[in-house]
């Protein structure tokens, strides 16, 4: 075809500079002006799925049922670090029902994230997987497991992030426990704090936040010859299928990864899972379907989490301005990898001249980390927002207008890139008039009682979300002038089908209604991760451009078939329309066989010169029971600057969710680790505290809503991680504006609350 | 004494047994043990996986299903103890295709996301508005869904689409 | 999870009769399932109760106090609103107790022999000393939530909401087995494990709770029950306290202040009661009352805070009664 082309693009994020090759063809659209009224986009839209998902028709990975299907359960280690001597499955093998065991001397080879294979000889957390057991049902292959006779040699083991950093802990690697994850030095921070009028210095910590996805991790597998299918609940079907290939050695042609609906990942199931190589390993080998789905239990150990971390961080300022910052953190990564970066923010939020920043990863015998909504930036926020606030107080600054001293700059700190769009200045007037910020008394205000005080605080929020590529997408027509829309793409909850439509019919003057928007599948065209906030903005231009393709060929074929040029002819609401005349397009595509226009799109590059980040910030009024130490979150203004909205009413949903997860965060999420005997000691939902419905407080949702011209041919960015970021940060100022106390770990408790007023008192 | 009238029932099981009861008002026999729960005979021999497995503990609500009427954790009951009652799921509350009004306001008001707890969110609501004769206030609609849990954060919009459906009914 | 066979007797007399060692009594099962799901019970049959008609509902004769059956489900309880006006405490109570579909399903007789929340306890895997084992890892481990007064050998603590809202109002509980009948004050069913005695219950094998029965005098109290949770619905109380009181020109008398959360099993102290026999319940003699009650206490790593919270709960919980 004419005008393909491949081009490299580099992202930048935290520093890192990520490049990737894409193909790319015509020329891209430029977007619409903020001005231009559209039929689709900008508007409310009910879910394009809403049926099936309020119905229970919607398919979820757990849903699959397919003939004959086993089911797989996994053992787990039952110590935090031992090495695995034998393993005996005799007994668990008599059981009747049982089909087939897997264990590491037996089990075929499958390289899993740089290791060779599933089940490990030292097995470092409780839960790590030691064998595997299909069987006709569920129930028996959980009985099969208790039969299964391991042999462990234990090894010593340490938990805890603060304990694994001292001298005295078990080094669990050859390089210890303490690994750098990165550093940052600008200007001349030790001089400044030196000339500094105050200085400000907390020690911060955040505790493990489980995902509690509600569909727990998993996948069926089946195969077709050498053909496999494997349904995983997944936020990236290729990925899966990656992982898959390298584990199972297979060509592409051979997997296909389907996520149809999926019951929640905030970032946890970004790539394949044990469970996925096991079910297929089970399936080739005893000619079945097999499902293996992690229990509540086993994904609260073995399905990622937030890192615990401990941050130390010191501020000074002079002048009413923040003249030096030294950021340090340590985050408790499990046996993962990788480590988020809580000094993300101190990095890019303010223009401040003179920081040092470190990041280190810490490995302990407790479950891996994996992305958590915006990982690190959480964290770090808590942190960073916090010191800002107790350094304002000292200096008799506004927190607002000491920020707002540093959030003006035009120029990316890191990069010294201009920004695409930064409204963030805008936020924070908007959310100052909604919270009621000339309110804000220093020293907080008395709430509904005597011993109840009542404040006031804020945090701000920056984040990417400018997507890219590579991302695909296909439009094809059906003779009765239907539409199919493919992209490869997942919606984990956030209404990907919905916008993804809007964004379809807007370009190609068809209805919603008649757009059938086909995703989670490897068989359409490539799509991204469905993290990092980047699902609209990277796949949304590239459904523009292939609406645009579709329509422009399906124009051409009508001018045929219409006996009329192609430029007088346009398509609106599902017409071609020319001069004094509207011709419903079945008309045409009728005389048409399927799928004969097929329009492709793909993302194109992102501009270079440009930094695309999204902004935002939150504000809080809270009431304290001072002598319970109940925090009540009364209310939380969240004004968010990420470009055009598409969807208004999803995107209120995503910011309203990110709010309600982060409060959990915030007051009642905290994974405990029995130290000693290294288990998780609320790996469920009853003592694990996800918010409920009345922890809720009144959420008032604003966006800036312009479009960001400059980032993509739909001036839009991500949504799904903003929201989660400055709330935990906006509510501790609040409680410190209403009680005088700072609370630096969170969750803030009632216990934590009454631990720190009574050192005051 | 204690009353000795009455012929003493036989034990049933531990192997499986026939267990007959109403589903969405259509009689359903299942052949299971004793030990396996309402939400594993929906799930597993009827078909009816609209009602979801999170927590199996009682801790979440995904599995809310009527019995009798009531709300309940599907996943903590025993199938057998439903032997003879009435028990309705997500998949019997639409009639005839035409979703239940409740079912329509999570769709207008957009509450859900990932839609997992979505099934058990609507089946608490239909509990209160029948339960209710006049319309609830916005506290009870809350204290109804307190047993489910979102982790998505649909909350707010889950409160207005009950309190709207329950102003649709009347 | 231990498979077991399973029947549903239509009266009281079959169903002690089936109640052998090795079966195991259920009625909403929301305690029992985890239970047997965790390993934790391992019964080989069950006794389904809920087909017996007679123990469901509540009633008051004047005179008789009030009586209320065993498996009367928590939610009718709760929404009754003749019930609420005759003993408010146990509507209170019951309001942030679990959730409504909880609610639907557990009974009186349930919750009062449900057993506690400790996780330790509830971990198959951990050996703790009242499942036989040989230590409490919570004394040592993680026990933020964990007792701060009264325990012994183990320092799980009660969790029912009810329990203190019954024992406030004196109740009473019949109880039944195969050989005969028998009535226990609720205060004294409960019992703190120690030594040889590694249970939360003063129950026999056999023995079923059939009725609760709350005296015609305690209907004359006044009660208000508070309860502490670290999130707004669907916690374990860290702190329950009931308290009541006949309050005659202004002064209280016959004051029970109960706690949940705190002890092993219920916590009160009749001395504070005495204490506060004839107060006009102000600030000074409520803190008074509350230190009284919290005298022995000694926290653990990590729940210090209950002990400010009991206090304060205590003090508000006793205000209200004269409000």
């Amino acid at each position: 075809m004419a005008g393909i082309r491949v081009v490299k693009s580099r992202d930048e994020f935290e520093g890192e500079i990520f490049e990737s090759l894409s193909i790319i063809q015509g020329s891209d659209l430029p977007a619409h002006a903020a001005s231009v009224e559209f039929e689709e986009i900008g508007k409310s839209r009910k879910r394009v799925d809403g049926v099936q998902r309020v119905t229970g028709r919607a398919t979820y990975t757990h849903d699959v049922a397919l003939p004959g299907m086993l089911h797989a359960r996994v053992l787990r280690s039952p110590y935090p670090r031992a090495r695995v001597r034998a393993i005996d499955t005799k007994k668990a093998e008599a059981l009747p029902g049982v089909r087939g065991v897997l264990h590491r001397f037996n089990s075929p080879k499958a390289a899993f994230r740089g290791e060779e294979t599933i089940f490990r000889e030292e097995v470092r957390f409780i839960g790590d997987e030691v064998a595997a057991v299909a069987a006709d049902d569920a129930d028996t292959a959980a009985r099969a497991l208790g039969l299964i006779e391991v042999e462990y040699e234990l090894l010593p083991h340490v938990t805890d992030l603060e304990e694994a950093i001292t001298d005295g802990a078990p080094k669990l690697e050859d390089g210890g426990n303490v690994f750098d994850a990165g550093s940052l030095k600008r200007g001349e921070p030790r001089q400044a704090f030196k000339s500094a009028d105050a200085v400000v210095e907390g020690t911060y910590r955040t505790s493990t936040q489980l995902h509690n996805s509600l569909e727990s991790h998993g996948a069926v597998a089946q195969w077709d010859g050498e053909n496999l299918t494997v349904w995983e609940s997944t936020q990236h079907v290729f990925g899966v299928r990656e992982g898959i290939r390298a584990a199972l050695l297979l060509p592409l042609s051979r997997i296909r990864v389907i996520c149809d609906y999926m019951g929640g990942g905030f970032g946890s199931k970004g790539g394949v899972g044990k469970y996925s190589i096991i079910a297929s390993l089970f399936a080739k080998q005893l000619g079945r379907p097999v499902r293996c789905v992690l229990t509540r239990h086993e994904e609260n150990l073995a399905a990622g989490n937030r890192s615990a971390t401990l941050q130390k961080v010191k501020l000074a300022g002079k002048d009413g301005r923040i003249t030096a910052v030294d950021h340090t953190s340590w985050s408790n990564a499990g046996q993962g990898r990788w480590v988020a970066n809580p000094t993300g923010p101190t990095n890019t939020l303010y223009d401040f001249a003179n920081l040092t920043t470190k990041s280190y990863r810490v490995v302990t015998n407790a479950g891996s980390l994996s992305a958590f909504r915006a990982p690190g930036y959480v964290e770090g926020t808590f942190a960073l927002e916090q010191a800002i606030d107790e350094l304002a107080e000292r200096m008799g600054v506004d927190p607002l207008t000491l920020r707002r001293r540093h959030a003006a700059s035009q120029k990316d700190p890191r990069t010294t890139k201009t920004y695409s769009l930064k409204r963030l200045l805008e936020c924070y007037t908007i959310g100052a008039r909604e919270i009621g910020w000339t309110k804000r008394r220093a020293g907080g205000t008395r709430g509904s009682a005597p011993h109840r005080r009542r404040g006031i605080g804020m945090a701000t929020q920056i984040w990417g979300g400018g997507g890219g590529p590579p991302a695909y997408a296909t439009v094809h027509f059906n003779s009765d002038g239907t539409v199919i829309l493919r992209a490869g793409t997942q919606d984990i909850g956030t209404g990907t089908r919905t916008v993804l439509a809007q964004i379809c019919s807007e370009e190609l003057g068809v209805e919603c209604d008649r757009i059938s928007v086909r995703i989670g599948d490897t068989e359409g065209p490539y799509g991204p991760i469905s993290a990092g906030s980047l699902t609209l903005a990277s796949v949304g231009p590239a459904v523009r451009l292939a609406a645009r393709d579709a329509r422009e060929q399906f124009l051409g074929a009508a001018a045929g078939v219409l006996e009329i040029r192609k430029t007088e002819l346009r398509m609106e609401r599902g017409h071609i329309v020319s001069k004094g005349a509207r011709t419903p397009i079945s008309e045409v595509s009728k005389k048409l066989e399927n799928n004969t226009v097929i329009g492709k799109g793909s993302r194109w590059p992102n501009p270079e010169s440009l930094a695309i980040k999204t902004f935002g910030a939150h504000f809080a009024q809270v009431e304290v029971d001072t002598l319970t130490g109940e925090i009540v979150v009364e209310k939380v203004v969240a004004v968010h600057d990420i470009g055009r909205i598409v969807n208004p009413m999803t995107a209120a949903s995503q910011v309203q969710g990110g709010v309600i997860q982060a409060l959990g965060f915030a007051l009642s999420e905290e994974r405990v680790v029995d130290r000693s005997l290294g288990r998780v000691m609320n790996a469920d939902l009853e003592w694990y505290k996800i918010p409920t419905v009345l922890d809720v407080p009144e959420i008032v949702v604003r966006f800036t809503d312009r479009p960001d011209r400059r980032a993509n041919n739909l001036g839009a960015k991500g949504l799904g991680e903003p929201p989660i970021i400055p709330t935990a940060a906006a509510v501790a100022n609040a409680v410190a504006n209403a009680t005088g106390v700072r609370l630096r770990h969170a969750p803030m408790t009632p216990a934590r609350v009454l631990e720190a007023l009574a050192v005051v008192r | 004494m204690l009353d000795t009238i009455g012929e003493m029932p036989p034990f049933r099981g531990p192997e499986a047994v026939d267990i007959f009861l109403t589903v969405n008002g259509q009689g359903a026999t299942a052949h299971l043990p004793p030990h396996r729960s309402l939400l594993e005979l929906l799930r597993g021999p009827l078909g009816l996986t609209g009602t979801k497995l999170v927590c199996n503990a009682g801790n979440c609500g995904a599995c809310t299903v009527l019995v009798e009427g009531r709300p309940v954790y599907s996943c903590i009951t025993l199938a057998v103890a439903c032997e003879g009652k009435r028990v309705e799921t997500i998949e019997g509350i639409s009639k005839d295709g035409e979703l239940h009004p409740v079912q329509e306001a999570f769709i207008d008001h957009d509450a859900y996301q990932c839609g997992f707890c979505t099934p058990g969110q609507v089946m608490s609501i239909v509990a209160l508005l029948r339960a209710k004769g006049g319309a609830p206030t916005e506290d009870e609609m809350r204290r109804a869904v307190t047993g489910n849990l979102c982790r998505c954060g649909a909350y707010v919009n889950i409160v207005k689409a009950g309190m709207s459906a329950a102003r649709r009914k009347k | 999870m231990s498979l077991f066979s399973y029947a549903k007797p239509r009266a009281l007399g079959e169903a002690l009769r089936l109640l052998k060692n090795g079966t195991v009594a259920l009625a909403g099962g929301t305690d029992l399932v985890g239970l047997i799901r965790s390993g934790l019970a391992r019964p080989n049959a069950l006794v389904d109760l809920t087909g017996i008609d007679g123990l469901r509902g509540w009633s008051r004769e004047k005179g008789k106090g009030l009586r209320i059956g065993a498996l009367t489900s928590l939610s009718e309880l709760e929404t009754s609103p003749q019930l609420r006006k005759l003993a408010p405490m146990i509507a209170e109570s019951l309001r942030d107790a679990a959730t409504p579909q909880l609610r639907n399903m557990g009974t009186v007789g349930g919750n009062l022999l449900q057993r506690n929340r400790c996780w330790y306890f509830r971990d198959e895997a951990v050996p703790c000393w009242l499942k036989g084992g040989t230590r409490c890892f919570a004394a040592e481990g993680e026990n933020r939530y964990h007792a701060i007064i009264g325990a012994a050998e183990c320092v799980m603590v009660s969790p029912s909401d009810l329990a203190p809202a019954l024992i406030a109002y004196d109740a009473e509980i019949e109880l039944a087995s195969s050989i005969g009948r028998r009535t226990v004050k609720l205060g004294m069913f409960f019992i703190t494990p120690s030594g040889r005695q590694r249970r939360e219950h003063a129950i026999k094998k056999g023995e079923l709770i059939t009725s609760v029965r709350i005296p015609e005098s305690a209907l004359e109290r006044r009660g208000t029950f508070l309860k502490a949770m670290d999130r707004k619905a669907w916690s374990f109380a860290l702190v329950s306290v009931a308290a009541a009181a006949r309050i005659k020109d202004g002064k209280a008398h016959d004051v029970r202040v109960v706690l949940g959360g705190v002890a092993p099993s219920p916590w009160w102290v009749p001395a504070a009661h005495k204490l506060l026999e004839g107060s006009a319940l102000d600030d000074n003699s409520c803190l008074a009352a509350a230190d009284v009650i919290l005298g022995g206490a000694q926290p653990l790593r990590d729940n210090g805070y209950k002990v400010t919270l009991a206090r304060e709960l205590i003090r508000r919980a006793l205000r209200s009664l004269v409000a």
